[in-house]
């Protein structure tokens, strides 16, 4: 096995070894049930990888950590890389539809579950390790892998995949997004010097792993040597005991999307707890209203905040970090690039936008995915090649997302090319989710509307002579959607308006209800 | 708060999660609310906001965590204690 040299890191899969090596009784890790300093961290990453190798993980091989966030799935989602493999991610919640799609395209080697997951995996051939509920498949114990050796990370190229997140498609097709680990790896060195983190930095960890936010503190912790402390997906509908978890565990970072920073602020009890130890509050993933935000951060004065941008394609690569709370109504800019990465706004008439202006953003930067999972016409879709100097090709991302260029320099969001829309941060394709509902017997036609309503902002409109309870269709799309994609709100009607060429006309569908809609 | 209400508390409070919430899914009083997925924040939300109206108290969020939360009959002990 190769020697991980400090100072010259070039796999993702070197971090936890670095930091055990640098510091091993340090802090790295704040579960439920168990507290890991950076040398038993180490330990475990090695022993699980030791344990993948011996059900038959190899180099590329998947490894899907299918399991709500806990200490387990911390380990895992490093012990795929250090076996060689590439760690899929994959929401505990996912419908069977979205969970046999995935089955099918990423053929993983090994599942690591829980035991509410256990046995909901579409494939019962694939080896599990973790909780189970029989032992007909091949499967190994928490306890069995405590009794493996722990080994050290496989070799690697640094442009080899290193994991995979999925979201929801247009079609209902999950779009698999490949990072390799010198995407990732430089996703972490920037995050750590633009955020300064340090060794004794307590990191949040909010986001569950199948949402790119996390890879803030799955990577950029350890690699400077952070604690993380993990934000169980079941404690966020309690803001009032995750701010008791802050200040118990004096966390100094935090990063997640908007709503739940809303919710922290109205329910949380903030006023209640000691949060000086809270440095930095980044958020990102959807816009956070002006006035929310003043009045969370008036109840958090001594940190500083910062909007974070980066479709998961991409990662983070533009912050703005703000310098006092916000004064107008203005929404907060994206602010500008990072290092190793380089913004271009492309007009209507597909001529770049030199100063000040609108137009599609896009991006090149080394925090930059390699492609889509077995989709090379949606990578055909969304890169550019530009022709360079000597024959070369620089490569752009193209967002989807319209911005503009202020005469400061500073970019703000405007809105997307397309139907995509913010579901309490989470990408969802209106597309998709009328698709489900026009899947639903008695169903005839259907829009999918996002609307400006907080608490219930994603609204299906279902044309229908048949059904009389909407319940009915509630269950019928809970069994098809991913849970970030379900409608809050569901409408019967009788007749849904349609444009001349015989769609459903969604902006005269939206005049049907009460609220405003959001564009 | 009438004691004779609290006595309906865990029938009503499931009647309401039920259509509500889970739409249609049975509750049973020890059935873990959350970590099925059966109920999300905002669900946790309602709960809450009916709770208040229905037995005409002030819930503080100081007191919406976990443990008194997370099944119906949690819920109807906390309600208990108030």
């Amino acid at each position: 096995m190769l020697p991980v040299i400090p100072g010259r890191l070039h796999l993702l899969s070197h971090l936890v070894p670095g930091a055990a090596e640098r510091d091993p009784t340090g802090l790295a890790l704040v579960g439920t049930d168990e507290r890991l300093d950076h040398g038993t961290l180490a330990t475990r990453v090695g022993q699980l990888a030791a344990a993948l190798r011996s059900v038959g993980v190899t180099s590329g091989d998947r490894v899907v950590i299918f399991a709500p966030k806990s200490s387990q799935t911390f380990v895992a989602m490093h012990a795929a890389l250090h076996a060689g493999g590439i760690a899929v991610p994959v929401d505990p919640r996912a419908p069977a539809p979205v969970l046999e799609s995935l089955a099918r395209e990423l053929v993983p080697r090994a599942i690591i579950v829980a035991a509410t997951t256990a046995g909901r995996w579409p494939d019962p051939s694939v080896p599990t390790i973790g909780e189970s509920i029989d032992q007909t498949t091949s499967h190994l114990t928490w306890t069995d892998v405590d009794g493996f050796e722990a080994s050290g990370p496989a070799n690697r190229l640094g442009s080899d995949p290193a994991y995979i997140i999925s979201t929801s498609g247009s079609t209902g097709r999950p779009k698999s997004i490949v990072h390799t680990h010198t995407s990732a790896l430089r996703y972490a060195e920037l995050a750590a010097g633009c955020y300064g983190l340090r060794p004794d930095d307590r990191m949040a960890n909010v986001a569950p792993f199948h949402f790119d936010q996390s890879t803030f503190e799955l990577y950029a912790a350890p690699l400077v040597g952070a604690a993380t402390v993990l934000v169980p997906d079941v404690l966020l509908r309690f803001p009032a005991s995750v701010s008791e978890l802050l200040e118990r565990e004096r966390v100094s970072t935090w990063y997640s999307v908007p709503t739940i920073l809303r919710q922290l602020h109205q329910r949380g009890a903030l006023e209640q707890r000691d949060l000086r130890a809270l440095r930095w509050v980044l958020f990102g993933g959807e816009i956070f209203p002006p006035t929310e935000l003043r009045a969370l951060m008036a109840s958090i004065p001594e940190a500083r905040f910062s909007n974070v941008y980066g479709p998961a394609e991409i990662n983070q690569c533009m912050y703005f970090h703000l310098d006092g709370p916000p004064t107008g109504e203005q929404s907060i800019p994206i602010g500008t690039a990072w290092q190793d990465t380089e913004l271009r706004i492309v007009g209507h008439d597909g001529a770049m936008v030199p100063q000040e202006g609108r137009g599609e953003l896009l991006v090149r930067t080394a925090t930059a995915m390699a492609g889509y999972w077995n989709r090379p016409e949606l990578d055909e879709r969304v890169f550019v090649s530009e022709p360079a100097d000597g024959g070369l090709v620089r490569r752009w991302y193209r967002t989807g997302d319209v911005v503009e260029r202020h005469a400061d320099g500073l970019i703000t969001f405007v809105g997307r090319v397309d139907r995509q829309v913010k579901i309490r941060g989470v990408r969802v394709e209106l597309e998709a989710v009328e698709a489900a509902l026009d899947a639903v017997d008695g169903v005839t036609a259907s829009a999918a509307i996002c609307v400006d309503d907080p608490e219930a902002p994603l609204v299906g409109i279902v044309e229908t002579s048949t059904i009389s309870d909407v319940s009915v269709v509630h269950r019928a799309i809970r069994e098809i959607l991913p849970p970030g994609a379900v409608p809050d709100r569901v409408v019967l009607v009788d007749s849904l308006p349609v444009t001349t060429s015989g769609k459903v006309d969604t902006v005269s569908a939206a005049q049907l209800l009460e609220v405003g809609v959001r564009t | 708060m009438r004691v004779e209400q609290l006595d309906d508390l865990a029938t009503e409070l499931t009647e309401m999660i039920q259509t509500e919430i889970t739409f249609g899914q049975p509750v049973e009083p020890d059935t873990d609310l959350l970590l099925t997925g059966l109920v999300d924040s905002l669900g946790v939300i309602r709960i809450v906001t009916w709770m208040e109206d229905h037995l005409e108290i002030e819930i503080d969020p100081v007191d919406v965590v976990l443990e008194n939360f997370q099944t119906v009959a949690l819920m109807v002990d906390y309600a208990r204690r108030r």
